[in-house]
């Protein structure tokens, strides 16, 4: 009897599966996809360029644009990079700006704590990323995007940051542990 | 009229990129820690699609007539992205203090919960801790050029 059933179901027209990508679960690999075009485009085709894979970038181009403010109000001459020289690089106030807007359409901006609790600590952590960082002189981001346009090193430097990563994890599970 | 256009671009970019972000809760360093401590895939997700995208961005741009640095030619190795040209190291001590770097720039990463650009994004939600963390990388960039920069260059004297 149960045998009959199972075949009976089986047996049922099998309805063709759509083909239908999950917006939702899918919205990261998508802000990944467009950031990769747009850097390119805007090194290929508004000349964001030299330096190679500059086109988005969370560490060099706030200091760029620090340094550049710096080199006009006090006449100083911090390094910038080549095509930022003359003019300010204002990706890293877009990133602000967009995430501002964003938060507004969709009634999510709300001063709030966190992600970090103590201020103080966050201070001390956005000093040590930069100082890190400006060693390498790029984000993950734009780390990423060389290694898409051939560069070999910039794929060890990713392998680095998979450690970075994998080292912080042990120390927080280590800790966790004691 | 050329410089307006490329500080306009850069806002712009900024800007889509800035609004994707915060739909999208991306971030490179927590896609790595989600997937290593959950075997979440979301964020990692994102990562691997800059990578992707990247490589379509840097293909189609080349297939429409623009030009694009490309380091599959011999000499290109010699590029590093750093922000301070006038390093005169030995290659070998430059690609220590890269790695160095990066990895540095990972472990504290994780410590903040989220990654450079993931930070800009949360001060932007209107997150403190992001806004304080904006101060800090502001005087991280003076404390690099005024202390760092000149240290390194005496050392590598040596």
């Amino acid at each position: 009897m149960v045998e009959e059933v199972a075949t009976k179901s089986n047996e049922k027209p099998k309805e063709k599966k759509k083909f239908k990508i999950n917006l939702k679960d899918n919205m990261a690999l998508i802000t990944g996809l467009t950031m990769g075009v747009l850097a390119a485009v805007v090194q290929g085709f508004f000349d964001v360029q030299p330096p190679a894979g500059a086109g988005i970038c969370a560490v060099s181009h706030p200091a760029n644009l620090i340094n550049w403010i710096v080199n006009q109000v006090f006449h100083t001459d911090y390094t910038i990079h080549s095509i930022f020289v003359t003019v300010p690089v204002l990706t890293s106030l877009g990133f602000v700006i967009g995430s501002f807007i964003a938060a507004m359409i969709n009634k999510e901006f709300k001063i709030r704590k966190g992600p970090v609790r103590d201020n103080v600590l966050a201070f001390i952590l956005g000093f040590m990323v930069i100082v890190f960082g400006l060693m390498w002189g790029s984000c993950p981001i734009r780390t990423a995007v060389l290694a898409s346009y051939g560069m070999v090193f910039a794929y060890v430097v990713l392998g680095a940051i998979v450690l970075g990563v994998i080292a912080a994890c042990e120390y927080i599970k280590w800790k966790v542990r004691r | 009229m050329l410089t307006l256009k490329t500080s306009l671009i850069t806002l712009v970019v900024g800007m889509i990129v800035g609004y994707l972000g915060q739909r999208s809760r991306f971030c490179t360093i927590s896609g790595v820690r989600d997937f290593y401590l959950l075997r979440d895939p979301y964020r990692l997700k994102g990562f691997i699609g800059v990578l992707i995208g990247g490589i379509i961005g840097f293909a189609a741009v080349n297939f429409f007539g623009g030009t694009l640095q490309s380091f599959l030619h011999p000499g290109s190795i010699e590029f590093m992205p750093l922000l301070s040209d006038g390093f005169n190291m030995e290659p070998i001590i430059l690609v220590a203090l890269s790695l160095f770097g990066a990895f540095g720039m990972a472990y504290f990463s994780v410590m903040a919960e989220g990654c450079p650009f993931r930070q800009h994004v949360i001060a932007g939600e209107g997150r403190i801790s992001g806004m304080f963390y904006l101060a800090g990388l502001i005087c991280g960039v003076l404390f690099f050029d005024i202390v760092l920069v000149p240290l390194l260059q005496v050392i590598s004297m040596f």
